[in-house]
């Protein structure tokens, strides 16, 4: 008797154990699992490892919670031309890199997704943003994307030279021209400052000056800004970099003495000229702080078919502990209050209250600033006036 | 005895299995030749048609952006400064070009046609430019011609030969009449040698110097060479993208405008301004000047080689 029960007690347990492992299967298979492409191009493994960490990050924690499985997605060559197709196809990926300098274009275009209500129903956080930085990401009230991190512009000096000229890295544009002009006379380097003909750079100086490249472009505050950035180099105070050279290398090589440029100069630095000291400060002003930042944000293409999911993965790209782990290298600054950038990167920090998103959200931003290189081009060699580039540069902005 | 009727019928039968033949015969041709037709339909007939049609339309990245139907893109490009300036840019580089180009490769073709020591060295080496990659090429060229490469070092210039408006576009012709030279060469070289020897035989016979016989028959006989270099290179030269692209980095036809080429203007007005009706357009006008030069080169220099 006490046999067959325990017989018949094994098996109703053993049914009980085969009946709850299977339900637990059916529950399994009953969780939904949507598959979430984020993509950008990489700058380089860094990067590249960079972004494969957050996605394993987020599919360890968010994503196993939610039931979004994220897979980071490199696109390679041309990044602008290879999602202007996928926008076309419909099939550009869930959640993607923009840069500033093109988001007017593509909410122009229509194929970027307004994120406001996906904000509003999750309680995301917009505050722990810097204002600026977001608001190169907006149109009117409208949030295209969030970003992911930026850098403004910095002056960055050799020691050597600055040392030998006995001057130190200036704040002012006045303390520039002197500092330049002690270099020039007391060291090997005969033209001090590397000036990009670029308004990515002279735009800052125009900032600077009291002027704005989205108001009243034609002002005197710009022309006296455009003036004094020619004039550099048309004094021998200021060279541009040969071609295939930028002013990192510049700096780099001993050439330069002062140079403009962003925090991606530091990375550089250290792999290719790790024995050449330099030092970084503020960028300089006159009447006033001025300064661009350039900036990439997280988006959703409009067509996007997973948008929900899309908006978790963002949500948590740009949240807090995403940004965490993306500031981790320290490869660019956070765009987040709340997030430290990695140690040394001060002098940059501190100018995101006032740095002016680089493309200003203006749709024709693409085909001006062709005509911004182009127009400086020209009146570096003398042969368009400050004027002229401001009117042609001020067209081009309106679409004319 | 085969009788008429009998004649008849088998002509009859011969006539059907002739005609089966050749239906089956145009079948497998046809066949074929569905492939490379359709291949020639979709990926370029079909994408032509398609650019005259959008060239009408404000076209975006997604399609129509604005209502209105009309040939205001083709006003809008004849009427914007950079295409013309472009379209100088283009007719200078060609100009310059394609005859350089010949000149050298029917220069190396002349001395690698001689029985000379290491013709096959010279052969490869004098080839290898056109096989290189002309994105390594361009990058070397840069470092070599940058203010403090090695060009500069050695013959004591100070000039920024590829960042100065006025030295650029002289730098892209050198670089780029070098590097297809090896091509050029090959064509010329073929040509040269379908000169039959009996002629050189006759001028050897009249004691005619060796620079009359180049100019008098050499030349002469390479017309039809001459021809093809100059339509195909001509054409090659004016779709000019890829040198320029690297070392403006980018389509911005920086310095003031030197490198600015009709590719780049459509360039940028699809992927710069994702105007692609406006680049549709410019793209179609382009395609309308070129095939307008290939007709006039087939008119003049064409006749006299068919002659």
């Amino acid at each position: 008797m006490t046999k067959r029960l325990v017989v018949i007690l094994g098996l109703f347990v053993t049914a009980v154990a085969l009946l709850a492992a299977s339900a637990a299967q059916a529950g399994h298979r009953s969780v939904k699992v949507t598959n979430v492409t984020f993509a950008g191009w990489s700058s380089g493994p860094d990067e590249d490892a960079l972004d494969t960490q957050m996605a394993n990050a987020f599919n360890r924690t968010v994503g196993a919670k939610e039931g979004v499985h994220v897979t980071w997605q490199v696109i390679n060559g041309d990044y602008g031309q290879a999602m202007t197709a996928r926008f076309a196809a419909h099939n550009a990926p869930d959640v993607f890199y923009v840069d500033s300098s093109v988001i007017g274009s593509w909410i122009k275009q229509g194929v970027i997704q307004p994120l406001n209500g996906y904000v509003t129903k999750s309680h995301f956080d917009t505050k722990a943003f810097y204002p600026k930085l977001l608001g190169a990401f907006e149109k009117g009230k409208t949030i295209y994307g969030f970003p992911k991190d930026w850098s403004p512009l910095a002056t960055e000096t050799n020691n050597a030279l600055l040392a030998q000229a006995g001057v130190k890295a200036p704040r002012t544009w006045a303390q520039l021209k002197s500092d330049a002009q002690a270099i020039q006379q007391k060291t090997s380097a005969k033209h001090p400052i590397c000036l990009s003909a670029d308004w990515a750079r002279m735009g800052a100086f125009m900032y600077q000056n009291g002027g704005s490249i989205t108001n009243n472009l034609t002002s005197s505050a710009n022309a006296q800004a455009v003036n004094f950035y020619v004039g550099l180099i048309k004094s021998g105070l200021a060279y541009t970099p040969p071609a295939g050279s930028w002013c990192g290398q510049e700096l780099g090589q001993g050439h330069a003495a002062i140079i403009f440029e962003g925090n991606w100069l530091l990375p550089y630095m250290k792999s290719t000229y790790p024995n050449t000291h330099y030092g970084v400060a503020p960028m300089v002003h006159n009447k006033k702080q001025g300064n661009l930042a350039f900036t990439v944000s997280w988006s959703i293409a409009k067509n996007d078919k997973n948008k929900a999911a899309a908006w978790k993965v963002l949500s948590w790209l740009v949240g807090k502990q995403g940004e965490k782990i993306w500031m981790s290298k320290g490869l660019a600054l956070s765009p987040r209050k709340d997030v430290p950038s990695i140690g040394g990167r001060k002098p940059f920090l501190a100018a995101a209250p006032y740095a002016h998103g680089w493309g200003f959200g203006n749709p024709n931003f693409a085909s001006a600033y062709t005509v911004m290189g182009n127009d400086l081009n020209a009146v570096i060699a003398g042969s368009k006036t400050t004027q002229q580039m401001l009117a042609d540069v001020g067209k081009a902005l309106k679409g004319k | 005895m085969v009788t008429p009727t009998a004649t008849r019928a088998a002509q009859s039968r011969f006539n059907t299995s002739l005609r089966g033949a050749r239906a089956r015969e145009a079948g497998w041709g046809f066949g074929f030749a569905f492939v490379p037709l359709a291949v020639l339909g979709l990926f370029f007939i079909y994408p032509l048609g398609y650019a005259v049609y959008i060239s009408f339309f404000h076209w975006g990245i997604l399609g129509k952006t604005a209502p209105g139907t009309g040939t205001f893109n083709y006003a809008k490009v004849f009427h914007d400064p950079i295409f013309g300036t472009a379209l100088k840019n283009i007719a200078e580089y060609t100009f310059a070009v394609v005859p350089l180009e010949m000149t050298l490769g029917l220069s190396l073709a002349l001395v690698i046609n001689q029985k000379i020591r290491g013709r096959n060295f010279f052969r490869s080496a004098f080839y290898f430019p056109s096989i290189a990659s002309s994105v390594a090429i361009t990058t070397i060229i840069l470092y070599i011609f940058s203010q403090n490469g090695l060009f500069n070092h050695l013959f004591g210039f100070s000039t920024d030969w590829f960042g100065n408006a006025s030295t650029i576009g002289w730098g892209i012709v050198s670089m780029n009449a070098w590097t297809t030279s090896g091509t050029v060469m090959l064509f010329y070289l073929a040509a040269l040698q379908a000169i039959p020897d009996d002629v050189y035989e006759a001028a050897a016979l009249d004691n005619t110097s060796a620079w009359r016989t180049f100019w008098k028959i050499t030349f002469p006989l390479l017309r039809p060479a001459h021809f093809f270099c100059l339509v195909v290179f001509g054409i090659g030269a004016l779709k000019l993208f890829d040198q320029p692209f690297l070392i403006a980095k980018g389509a911005s036809g920086a310095p003031n405008y030197s490198t600015m080429y009709p590719s780049f203007t459509i360039y940028n007005a699809a992927f710069g301004s994702y105007d692609f009706g406006l680049a549709a357009a410019a793209g179609v006008i382009y395609f309308v000047l070129i095939f307008g030069l290939t007709v006039v080169q087939r008119l003049t220099v064409g006749r006299q080689e068919a002659a």
